[in-house]
């Protein structure tokens, strides 16, 4: 039964990601993006990270993706350009893109990963990560805490400048 | 939330991912079964009246792709900054007791310093809404 | 679950990181000043109190104990060793440069000045995390606080289109290069269980002897290379490094071909000599088994220095001249990760060093010339010797120096170099680069004949101020004085390793 419904995430994750790539309407692949951010959040839960699973609704489905949408609104006047790309650029990235996910599919499927012997049952991690953060993680943690602000200010900075510029 | 294990219950009536899906599936179905009644029921003859827009009885004018002033974009950034750095307090908070004083002092220095932020943000006028604001 | 020890190793090796504590500080401190006394808004005082924060942030350093190459801190996030020390005032004296680059040449507006200085403060900051990492999830960190916020250096200048394109060119590529690298964090993550580097590195040695293993880790290679190219300015990707160092305000453009170059260089050395080299004792060092990626960089190197040398042949705009020739020497630089020597790493370090005061010089020439009235095409530097004499002298020493003619720093940082892939046998990169200094003197002398020899076109009056002179003198000691007597510098850089 998890089984199943962890296929159904898998899916839910992959197949919005051809629209994301192909589509040629921003907005589509805007809103794919969303349905692709949700089957991961899914799979998070589903492999027993709570957290990370709580922390992917909350910042990328709730505050990144209303970011771009918001960005492609603010940046669209009238009506929405197709987006393109020529047919030399599309086959190198095809050819790329083949040999990376061979490289990737050979590695992942090859490579002996070392694998728990005995697997118990999922624990919460949330308080786990929580301790580790403010533990052994503490100086990272006080550190993005700089980064934040310093993008706050810089955030102020490239705004008040689009304000100006109009 | 209890991560639930495979064969120990196929109940639909037990808390579960079982009935998750047969729950997901019964929505998916009713919203499903109303959508085709409406398109299959309701009356399809269409002109252009119908087919404008609906802006509140009023006919509309030029088309409603406008650009969205750069507060809105701003708010949103803000939004985004304080939801990651609710994030980690949400962190802090379900360790709390394991974590004592050190953790309080530890998360009051990163609260303090976004709270640094939040008073620039202020001071420049990243809240103001409307044309102008005070340093132009 | 009790975080008791972590609290206590916390406490303990707070000390170490007493140059970013002082960071921080002054950072808050000129937030503060900056927000809440509006009167007091003035350029000098925001830069008295960021050179003050540089200068007191290197202060702890000697007050702690001897580096050594084992001696880690805060629960293992942190290496306190040679490399370290050396690196931290390294970039204090980056970014002190820059900001006092900035005063000098008001480049910036003053509205946007405290924001400026914030932020190159915390570029610092985020580089001098980097170096002392040896953690993946704070060498990411440290990584991504030095680029995000030096997307925004770019981006700072308002009302510049040319500013603005920079900036996002800069975000797109470092978000695709950054994220690559992060995806290989994860490969030797799930790899090793660990993202303490000293228990990844055994793993790797461990899967290296099987050849299942091995594609993960050569792709993981591959990934970790996308994201510190990036950084250095090296082929394949060196495409943004014109476009934003010539949009780029030139003082931010100088900070970002010195910091983060040099930053990148030095993470070369933090990840790949512990993950995939090995063999400490006997000064060389050996690709892991099977793993020959010194014969993928010594290509790039290769690459990297004849594409940057060849392509500023044509450029007429010294920033993107000079941007070239920071490509080029990148791919200088590489050879010393190449050679796979303590010899070679020396070097590296030396030429950075060097390459600091000589590319920040010439940069700052741009700069002055710039805001005194020229512009940053090479038709205003025609004739300019005669009407501006002291900036151009300085000017030819920086050029000479890059070019790595004696007796100045540059030759003596090429020399290094040049050893360390000779002393390893690999002819064919010692030659490449020879005749790449060949081709680098065309474009270099063209700037020095421009002065010299050439009659003006324009006859606007360069008056560089005082301050201007004095900076351009402080940068003249170290490239001519480390020409001629380097041999303190190279006493400490042959300590390190």
């Amino acid at each position: 039964m998890t089984d199943l419904i962890f296929n159904v995430f898998i899916l839910l994750t992959i197949i919005p990601c051809f629209w994301v790539a192909l589509s040629s309407n921003i907005v589509h692949a805007a809103f794919s993006l969303l349905i692709t951010l949700f089957g991961i959040a899914g799979l998070y839960v589903l492999l027993g990270a709570d957290f990370i699973g709580v922390i992917q609704v909350i910042v990328y489905i709730g505050g990144i993706l209303v970011l771009i949408i918001f960005g492609v609104m603010m940046t669209q006047r009238g009506k929405l350009l197709p987006l393109s790309i020529q047919l030399p650029g599309k086959l190198f990235g095809a050819v790329l893109t083949g040999v990376i996910l061979a490289a990737l599919l050979l590695s992942a499927t090859r490579t002996l990963w070392p694998v728990a012997a005995v697997l118990g049952e999922p624990q919460l991690t949330s308080a786990a990560i929580g301790d580790l953060l403010l533990g052994k993680y503490l100086i990272p943690f006080e550190i993005a805490s700089v980064l934040l602000l310093a993008a706050l200010i810089g955030a102020v900075l490239i705004a008040r400048r689009s304000v100006r510029g109009e | 939330m209890q991560p639930i294990l495979d064969g120990l219950t196929l109940s639909p009536w037990e808390p579960g991912l079982f009935s998750l899906a047969i729950y997901g599936l019964m929505v998916l179905g009713l919203v499903s079964l109303l959508l085709f009644f409406a398109s299959w029921l309701g009356e399809k003859k269409s002109n252009p009246e119908k087919l404008r827009p609906y802006e509140s009885g009023i006919i509309p004018t030029g088309s409603a792709r406008l650009r969205y002033p750069v507060p809105f974009f701003l708010v949103a950034i803000f939004f985004l900054i304080f939801d990651v750095e609710a994030a980690y307090i949400f962190s802090w908070a379900i360790s709390y007791d394991s974590l004592g004083w050190a953790g309080w002092l530890q998360i009051s220095f990163f609260i303090f310093v976004l709270l640094l932020g939040l008073l620039y943000i202020w001071k420049k006028g990243g809240l103001e809404w409307g044309p102008t604001s005070k340093q132009d | 679950m009790i975080p008791e020890n972590f609290i206590q190793s916390n406490l303990q090796g707070i000390s170490f990181i007493g140059p970013e504590l002082i960071l921080t500080l002054a950072i808050l401190l000129i937030l503060l000043v900056g927000v809440l006394l509006p009167y007091w808004r003035h350029r000098i005082l925001f830069t008295i109190l960021a050179v003050a924060g540089l200068a007191g942030s290197v202060l702890p350093l000697w007050k702690l104990p001897q580096p050594a190459p084992d001696l880690t801190y805060l629960s293992n996030l942190f290496v306190w060793d040679w490399l370290t020390f050396l690196s931290k005032p390294f970039f204090a004296v980056v970014g002190v440069l820059t900001i006092l680059l900035t005063q000098v040449t008001g480049e910036i507006d003053n509205s946007e000045y405290s924001e400026c200085t914030i932020l190159v403060l915390a570029v610092t900051m985020g580089m001098m995390l980097l170096v002392a990492s040896t953690d993946l999830l704070m060498i990411y960190l440290a990584f991504e606080t030095m680029g995000i916020l030096s997307y925004l250096l770019v981006g700072i200048r308002a009302r510049d289109e040319r500013s603005g394109e920079a900036a996002l060119k800069y975000v797109l590529y470092g978000a695709f290069t950054s994220g690559t690298m992060l995806f290989g964090f994860s490969l030797l993550f799930g790899l090793a269980g660990s993202t303490d580097l000293l228990a990844i590195s055994q793993k790797v040695a461990f899967a290296s002897q099987h050849p299942q293993d091995r594609l993960l880790l050569i792709v993981a290679i591959l990934f970790f290379l996308a994201g510190l190219l990036f950084k250095t300015a090296s082929f394949p990707f060196h495409f943004w490094c014109p476009d934003v160092y010539e949009g780029a305000p030139t003082p931010i453009t100088a900070f970002l071909s010195v910091g983060p170059k040099a930053a990148g260089f030095v993470l070369f050395i933090r990840l790949f000599y512990p993950l995939f080299a090995t063999g400490h004792d006997a000064t060389i060092y050996e690709a892991v088994s099977g793993l020959d990626w010194p014969s993928i960089l010594a290509l790039v190197s290769a690459i990297t220095m004849t594409l940057g040398n060849l392509a500023a042949i044509h450029q007429n705009n010294l920033k993107r001249l000079l941007a070239y020739s920071s490509i080029a020497h990148a791919g200088y630089l590489l050879m010393g990760i190449v050679s796979l020597s303590d010899l070679g790493l020396r070097s590296v370090v030396f030429y950075l060093v060097v390459y600091l005061f000589m590319n920040v010089g010439a940069f700052a020439v741009v700069a002055m010339v710039a805001s005194a009235g020229g512009s940053e095409e090479i038709d205003s530097y025609r004739g300019l010797g005669a009407r501006a004499p002291y900036v151009c002298v300085a000017m030819a020493i920086f050029l000479f120096s890059l070019i790595g003619l004696p007796p100045f720093a540059g030759f003596v940082g090429k020399v290094y170099l040049f050893a360390a892939v000779i002393y390893k046998k690999i002819y064919w990169l010692a030659v490449v680069a020879a005749l790449n200094t060949v081709i680098s003197l065309y474009y270099y002398l063209r700037i020095v004949k421009a002065m010299f020899l050439e009659k003006p076109t324009e006859t606007i009056q360069i008056q560089v101020p005082l301050s201007s002179r004095v900076l351009l003198l402080a940068l003249l000691v170290p490239t001519l004085g480390l020409g001629i007597y380097w041999q303190p510098l190279a006493r400490v850089v042959s300590g390190m390793f």
